[in-house]
Formats: C-alpha cells, structure tokens, sequence
C-alpha cells in the first residue's frame, strides 16, 4: 500500500504496526469496561476524561520528539507545504487514530446507557476536541526537549492542574473557578461523560456540545498558527 | 561541454548570510550566486559551517542575518520555492516503518508528482541507485548507505532546478559514486545547478567548476576549480607517516615547505615549486625510524585548503 499525503501516511504506517495496533486498541477498554460496568458515574468520568486527555497528548509528543531527534522534522522544513497545513494533518490524523482508540468504550457507554443518548453527540466531539487539545500539547512539549520521557513529564505538569482546574476531581461551587473551569475542554468532556453515564452533570446536553465544538474549531485553528512552532523551531 | 553561465541570471544568491548559534559555531556574512548548470563545492573541515550554510540555502534553516533569494523569490516558506530545490541532509531520515518505496512515494508526491509520474521516475531512480531489490524492504532494515542513496532518490525524483546535497558520496561503493557522479554532470549540462557540501577532494575536482573554502564559519577562498588548483600548480604534497610526535616547526621555518599541518599519525607538508622532498628528510636527520612511510603526490584542493588554513580536510575513506 503506498500513502501520497500527511495524513495517508500516518494511517499506514500505523495499520502496519501491528503489534502496537493492538495494545492501543485494547488499553482503553482494560481501564473502560470496569469503570463503564461497575463504577459509580463520577468516578468513570474523571478517570476516563484523564484516560482521554492522556492518550491525546501522549501520542503526539512521544512521535515528534522522536521525529526531531531522527531528523524527519528537519526534512519537513524542506517539504513545499506550510508548515501549518503540515501540523494540522498530522495531528488531525493522530486526533482520529486516538478517537478510534477510544471509541470502544464510548460504544460501551452508549450500549449500557442507552437512555442518555442525547448526550452521545455532545461526547462525540467533546471527545474530539479534547484529544486534537492533548496530541497540539504534546506537539508543543516536544519543542522543549529531545528526549521523550522529559516531554511527557512537561505535559503532565501542565495537564494535571488543568484536569484540576477544570473541575474533573473536585466540584467546583466558587463562581470565579467555575469560570475559569468553562474556559477549559476537559470540564465540557467531564460532563457530557457524566451525562452520558447517567450521573448528573451541571451543563445541559445541548451547551456541552456547543462547548465540545467551540474547542474543536479553536484547536483546528491553534494548530495552524502554531506549525511555524512546532515544526520550525530550531 | 558545458556552456558558460557567468552571464545567465542566478537561480540563487545569498547576501551577508549568517546563522550564529551558541558556543560561536555557525556561519557569518556569506555572500554567493549560483547560476543554472552550475556546480558549487562547500568544502572546509568538519565543524566549519558546511552543514549549516547547506540547511539555510536548502531553507532547513533561518539565517540569524542576511538574505537568501531562490529563483527572485526570499521567501523560504513559499512552496513554489521548495517545489524546485532538492535536499539531501546529512542525516538520511526517514520513516524507518515504511519501505523504501513508500517513503519514496510519499516524499515524491509531497512535491507534486502524480502517480503515473512518481511511478516511471521512482522505478527508474531504483533502479539506477540499485535499491531496486531492497524497495519493498522496511528502510530500519537499510544499511547507512541505502539510506542515503533513498535520499538521493527523493532528491532527484521530482527533477529539481537546484540539487542541495550534503556529502553525497558518504557510505556509498565506487561504483554508486561513479554512477552519482555521472548523474550530476548530465544533470549539469541540462541547467541543474548543484550545491555540494563535501570534503571528499577527488569528488569536487571532478564535479565542481566552483569552489567555497569554508573555515570557522567563514568564507576565506572561492573561486573556479582550476584557479584554485593553479595556486599549488607545481608544488608537491608529501604524506609522512611518524611513529612518534615531530616538531612541526622546524618543518615549516623551512623555505621549501609552504604549509605543514598533522592529523593522526599522518604530517602533511606541502612543498614550494621546485622544492625536494629530502629536505624534508634532512630536517627529520637522526630520527629515521620516526618515518615508517613517505608518499609525495600532485597537490590537489585539499593542498589549496592546507596551504589557506594551515588545516588539514578530513580524510575521505574509499
């Protein structure tokens, strides 16, 4: 099989890493059918939002910094496409391949709770917005480092406050943490989770998705601006 | 023979260049033009700035100052730039999960090519470079040397105005540099200007009508490949091979020796016009078991360089 673009490529090459196909597949669903099951609504949304945001920002990270050592982004400066066009495909693609990875638990969700299912859109793309989010953080942490392990320690010390701050672990009530908790896509992934999973959620369906949607547009457009960035840093 | 392009208008010319990086290392205020059909020779020793000023014309990098003009056009970023220059980096990256054939694939079709095209080039380029059996192999498997005749591949296949190559030659066999070399001058004479980052004198003697000698990321000598020869034209260079250390200065406080430097266990000393390579000797009188071979040959650029700098190029092993 041959791939002619970014984003053909990325499928390829991860269709033939077989191995590797299968442990990602199967990793979100270890953790996903006991929480889905058996766990009480509020716990399953907080560590399947972590779980999510995770293999968002990991993927990305891991891969490019990766690439910069072997010198692969050093042939992407010579390519004739915008460095922007470039990072968009290639996390885009990356965003899908991790939506495929997650979507058997959101499969599993939707069979146990079939009820919720005006939920199901919101999680949808709340899912979607927040792993371009993670893969576009995990892009901007391999700028900082040339070794893997050092990116992934950058994006865990961003990424944990902000599960924080937007309120996965604890329930906010303060107003102005409440505010800053919206401003944020792992608050609108959060509860479209618990809405899904039948708890109770503090946004309605309908402004979950907007939420959902609004990040996703924003991330598309963040990683355009941001490919000079990451991509031609030197 | 190739026709003279001194007067054809420059596919690129770089004005004041310089990308400082930190420690001191980079390039500063370089200043060039390359006309089509042209072949252009980066040489200078390791760490002088060939690699850099190959990815700031190959738009890999950002000069610090200085500008950078391809085909009229400054701006690095723009595709219709890219589209017609190919690149050979001094690390043969690749996607090493792939074949070669698909990175091939990719690489030509990121420059435009349709499939029918990128088909006929890559099967012909595969063959040519004798990757041909090993296309359907993953490139983890390659040896460093078809890594970078792969390299050479993705340059080529979408027939670019200017080649930017870094030591082309580097891990190939004879053969796949004699085959390299041919490609380049017929490419040459059909108006492709080529920019060689490379130490290998043999190599740009062949190749080259032009020549920049790089030194602490400074340009100290340019010119056409036979002015610069004619600078050491009847001197001669001796090779001595010492067991134990020698004192280079009583070798070049000589008025027969123009130019002496070591490297390894090798002295290279280049002799004036007329010189004898046993005064040499007789310098060395009394320490006879110190010189365990002699070798004396005509001078070539790495002499024109040795005589400029006082430093020895690397050695290319064949």
């Amino acid at each position: 099989m041959l791939a002619g673009t970014i984003w053909q490529r990325e499928l390829l090459e991860f269709a033939q890493r077989r191995r590797a196909l299968a442990i990602k597949l199967a990793f979100p669903l270890v953790f996903g059918i006991p929480l889905v099951i058996a766990a009480p609504p509020l716990y399953a949304a907080i560590t399947l939002t972590m779980l999510i945001a995770i293999i968002g920002a990991l993927g990305a990270g891991a891969v490019l910094t990766r690439e910069r050592e072997s010198g692969l982004t050093l042939r992407y400066r010579t390519l004739p496409v915008t460095p922007g066009r470039l990072l968009i495909e290639r996390l885009s693609t990356s965003a899908l391949i991790d939506l495929l990875q997650v979507a058997p638990v959101l499969v599993l969700i939707g069979l146990r709770h079939p009820s919720q299912f005006s939920w199901w859109p919101a999680l949808a793309l709340s899912t979607a917005a927040v792993l371009l989010i993670g893969n576009l953080m995990g892009a901007v942490a391999s700028t900082l480092s040339d070794s893997p392990g050092e990116v992934m320690l950058y994006v865990f010390i961003v990424l944990l406050p902000l599960l924080f701050l937007a309120g996965v672990f604890t329930s906010l009530t303060e107003p102005a943490l409440l505010a800053v908790s919206r401003l944020l896509p792992f608050s609108y992934l959060h509860e479209s989770l618990l809405g899904a999973l039948g708890g109770q959620p503090n946004l309605l369906a309908w402004e979950t998705l907007l939420g959902g949607f609004g990040f996703l547009v924003g991330a598309a457009g963040l990683t355009g601006r941001l490919g000079r960035r990451v991509l031609e840093s030197d | 023979m190739k026709a003279d392009t001194a007067s054809e208008p420059s596919l690129l010319t770089a004005t004041g260049l310089t990308r400082a990086y930190r420690g001191g290392k980079g390039v500063f205020d370089i200043t060039l033009k390359l006309a089509p059909g042209e072949v252009m020779g980066l040489m200078g020793p390791n760490g002088s700035g060939k690699t850099t000023l190959l990815r700031l014309l190959a738009t890999a990098a950002t000069p610090s100052a200085g500008q950078i003009s391809w085909f009229r056009n400054a701006n690095p970023h723009d595709p219709s730039v890219r589209r017609r220059l190919g690149v050979m980096l001094d690390q043969p990256a690749h996607f090493d999960k792939m074949t070669g054939y698909q990175n091939a694939w990719f690489f030509a079709h990121q420059f435009g090519l349709a499939d029918e095209l990128a088909r006929d080039r890559l099967d012909e380029l595969f063959r040519w470079s004798g990757l041909w059996d090993a296309r359907e192999q993953l490139v983890s498997e390659y040896s460093l040397g078809m890594k970078r005749k792969l390299n050479l591949v993705e340059a080529l296949v979408h027939r670019p105005s200017i080649l930017l190559l870094d030591e082309p030659t580097l891990a190939l066999d004879y053969r796949a540099e004699l085959d390299l070399i041919e490609r380049l001058q017929l490419l040459s004479l059909t108006g492709t200007a080529v920019v060689l980052a490379t130490n290998d004198v043999h190599l740009a003697e062949r190749l080259c009508d032009y020549v920049i000698f790089l030194h602490d990321g400074r340009l100290i000598r340019e010119g056409h490949v036979p002015q610069l020869l004619a600078e050491v034209a009847g001197s001669k260079e001796v090779q001595l091979q010492v067991n134990s250390p020698i004192a280079l200065e009583s070798l070049r406080a000589l008025a027969a020796v123009e130019a002496a430097n070591v490297e390894g266990d090798t002295v290279h000393i280049i002799l004036a016009r007329g010189a004898n390579p046993a005064q040499v000797l007789a310098v060395l009188n009394g320490t006879a078991d110190l010189v365990s071979n002699m070798r004396v040959r005509r001078p070539n650029l790495g002499d024109v360089f040795l005589k400029l700098t006082g430093v020895a190029l690397p050695a290319v092993h064949r």
